[in-house]
């Protein structure tokens, strides 16, 4: 398994992301408290270090993220997107804004 | 019989067609309950088969074998422990990579299983091929392609199943094997743990333990320290090699794996346009669009549920209290008579008429809305304003039906993910007035005050919903749990499912709300019969005089109002002696008593729904806590009004 750091792209959180960027998982914070549960669920959904996310559209008033990863719909809270850290593909992004 | 017995677990993802397979299999033998002191559902059923009689068990929808959520502690248990004699394990061939990773961890648990490769046709439809036989080979596995709506391979996958039993297949899974460091670990521990006495296979335990698997964790710590400790020490060696956490490494890995076979046999050729289904997320997720779609459809679903309910229970009603000259010329007109018919036939009648046509249609509209997939659609949409009340989005459902009738109402709180969640919806979902507390909110402060002070009430009960949501969010124990949500595609309904699980369901809560409606019914109406309400009254005097201020009779309208609520409205004309109430109370005491009734107790038939919910210790303390609130809030209200000089 490789964990070499990379060191191409932006790192952010996955919450920073616009609609239509896609990310490669870096790491799944767990945060603080008894939160530990919520980054095993987080990964057990497939959102693991190295996996392709792409946002869909946020729900609005602050909402939820819809994204997709590994073939399917999925919609995580804010909360939970502002502890996954994504390495932006910048080409991509790139593409939208030009 | 002849006492061939084998039991078949049927185990997968949420949302992979597992409920239609399970009534393709069971069809009317089927019993839904919950699983002993939880709120998780158990289905059951059993079917005959070459000689066979099979007991088919529908586990929850899980897509882990972690200890995240109680459903996959309840699921992990059973088939590790239980141990059926095969699992089927139903898996969404359009989603086949996140599908293999719950099967990869049944594999560890190295149970006989055959694989459902369910919703080919869904598949298909997306563009994608999959090579079942290669599938086979690599899993070490039998896999049947099934098309469940359409009963495609339901025959073949239960031949399969009984050929494993029999021993005339073999079922050998061929266990994922993570990278060579991880391994070498994971045998280590495994030879460690091998003789503690667990109920699981060594090498899954050893994996387990690097996961960080909590529940485990604590049984070898209890079983072997020693095995416990070492499978920490290498899980740091593992942490420092790697760099991510031990139960990250796992995780990553295993998915590797299942993205690795996923690649080997399945072909993509995406379709160019976007399906039917896609562009209906679009609409239904929208953020202008999706809201009106959200609010069109819950209004119409609102409607049908109440209107669907308002037809069938006058017809009940009026088909049942015709029933009366029969009764009584069987049983006659005397005190037995009387109290079989008013403590017994009301109760059941009550009943019928309250509970039965609200939850018909409510059962039908909800399993419609969540095998649509509409529902998550809805959550996504809700989330962020029920966040501020500590729920997450779909809780926004029950709450809405609370409006109607409460009992469907806290039924729906079952969508909830945890223990934790569906308490705090139900919680707060008793405090929605329901159609029958309407009925005192606008006949009596709606007719002689005003309706602009009925208004005030529902903004008043809306503020105190808020304010408790919150608190209990604080108070009670666990974790906050963010949305973390699959949107399936969209799909039809498959319509005998949805009724069956809506026939089976209805069973349960006959079961338990009828006898306490009827023992709740009986005891009043003897009370009343032997002369003690009186009694009752005067004992419920200190409170409902004393320090709500209301007129005595109003303790035994009270009493009466915990059958149904709108019965307090129309026994307060009775005891009072007029139907014109303006001439018997004065405006405060009409708001303190909208307000005691609009808090103080849900309905009986409410309080069996908790019961059979949350058991009875929990029904209990929301019951009193509601008490209580009702009246601190109706004292409140008489001082605050009688300050302001209102009389």
């Amino acid at each position: 398994m490789s964990t070499t750091v990379e060191t191409g792209g932006r790192e952010v959180p996955l919450a920073m992301l616009r609609d239509g960027e896609t990310g490669i998982v870096v790491s799944v914070k767990s945060g603080y408290g008894r939160a530990w549960g919520l980054k095993k669920r987080l990964m057990d959904m497939g959102i693991t270090p190295g996996t392709r996310i792409t946002v869909v559209k946020s729900a609005p008033f602050h909402g939820p993220m819809e994204i997709l990863v590994r073939g399917y719909r999925l919609a995580i809270g804010r909360g939970m997107a502002e502890r996954i850290f994504v390495r932006v593909e910048e080409t991509q992004a790139g593409c939208r804004e030009s | 019989m002849n006492g061939r017995r084998l039991v078949i677990a049927l185990a997968g993802n949420a949302n992979v067609g597992k409920s239609v397979i399970f009534n393709y299999l069971t069809r009317l033998h089927q019993h839904i309950g919950n699983w002993p002191g939880k709120t998780v559902e158990k289905a059951e059923g059993t079917l005959h088969f070459k000689g066979y009689t099979i007991d088919v068990v529908d586990l929850p929808g899980i897509y882990s074998l972690s200890t995240y959520s109680i459903e996959e502690s309840i699921s992990r248990r059973f088939i590790a422990v239980d141990k059926p004699d095969v699992v089927i394990n139903v898996i969404d061939a359009s989603v086949l990579e996140r599908n293999l990773f719950f099967t990869l961890q049944l594999m560890e648990l190295e149970t006989p299983m055959v694989i459902a490769l369910n919703q080919m046709d869904v598949a298909s439809r997306k563009g994608i091929q999959i090579d079942v036989e290669k599938l086979e080979e690599i899993l070490g596995v039998p896999v049947v392609p099934t098309i469940a709506v359409k009963g495609v391979g339901i025959f073949k996958l239960l031949e399969k199943a009984v050929e494993i039993f029999e021993g005339k297949l073999s079922a050998k899974p061929k266990p994922v094997k993570y990278g060579e460091e991880v391994e070498q670990r994971i045998e280590r521990i495994a030879e460690a743990v091998r003789d503690s006495g667990l109920p699981y296979p060594a090498r899954y335990v050893a994996i387990k333990l690097l996961e960080g698997d909590r529940e485990i964790q604590e049984e070898v710590e209890k079983a072997d320290p020693q095995a416990a400790a070492l499978a920490r020490r290498l899980g740091e060696e593992l942490e420092k090699l790697h760099g991510h956490s031990c139960p990250t490494l796992i995780t990553s890995e295993r998915y590797q794996a299942a993205n690795c076979i996923a690649r080997e046999v399945q072909r993509l050729i995406p379709p160019v346009k976007p399906t039917l289904g896609e562009k209906l997320h679009n609409v239904t997720t929208h953020r202008v669009a999706g809201y009106l779609v959200m609010a069109a459809t819950l209004l119409s679903m609102f409607l049908f549920v109440f209107a669907m309910g308002n037809f069938f229970s006058e017809l009940l009603s009026s088909l049942l209290y015709g029933l009366k000259p029969f009764f009584e010329g069987f049983f006659g007109t005397g005190f037995i008579g009387q109290l079989l018919w008013g403590g017994v036939v009301e109760g059941l009648i009550a009943g019928a008429t309250i509970a039965l046509p609200y939850v018909i249609p409510f059962y039908l509209v909800l399993y419609f809305l969540e095998d649509s997939g509409y529902l998550s659609r809805i959550a996504f949409l809700m989330d962020s304003i029920m966040h501020r009340m500590g729920l997450h989005g779909k809780a926004f459902i029950p709450l809405l039906l609370g409006y109607g009738c409460n009992v469907p109402a806290c039924l729906g709180c079952r969508i909830m993910e945890t223990q934790r969640e569906r308490l705090i919806a139900a919680f707060v979902t008793t405090l929605v007035p329901c159609a029958a507390r309407t009925v005192i909110i606008l006949g009596l402060v709606g007719r002689f005050i005003g309706i602009q002070w009925a208004l005030v009430l529902y903004v008043l009960d809306l503020l105190i919903i808020f304010l408790l949501g919150r608190l209990a969010f604080k108070i009670l124990p666990g974790e906050p749990t963010g949305l973390i949500m699959e949107m399936p595609d969209y799909r039809l309904p498959h319509l005998r499912t949805v009724l069956s699980q809506t026939w089976f369901r209805l069973l349960e809560f006959l079961k338990i709300a009828f006898p306490l409606i009827i023992v709740s019914t009986l005891t009043v109406k003897l009370l009343e019969a032997l002369g003690m309400l009186s009694f009752f009254t005067s004992l419920l005097a200190p409170v409902t005089v004393g320090w709500l201020g209301l007129p005595v009779e109003t303790g035994v309208t009270l009493l009466f109002g915990v059958l149904r609520k709108e019965l307090a409205l129309i026994m307060l004309t009775t005891l009072l002696g007029t139907t014109d109430l303006s001439q018997a109370l004065t405006p405060v005491q009409m708001t303190v008593f909208t307000i005691v009734s609009m808090f103080y107790i849900p309905c009986v038939a409410t309080i069996a729904t908790l019961v059979m919910e949350f058991g009875w210790r929990k029904a209990l303390v929301i019951t009193v806590s509601e008490v209580f609130l009702a009246l601190v809030l109706g004292g409140l209200a008489l001082r605050i009004l009688v300050l302001t000089g209102l009389r």
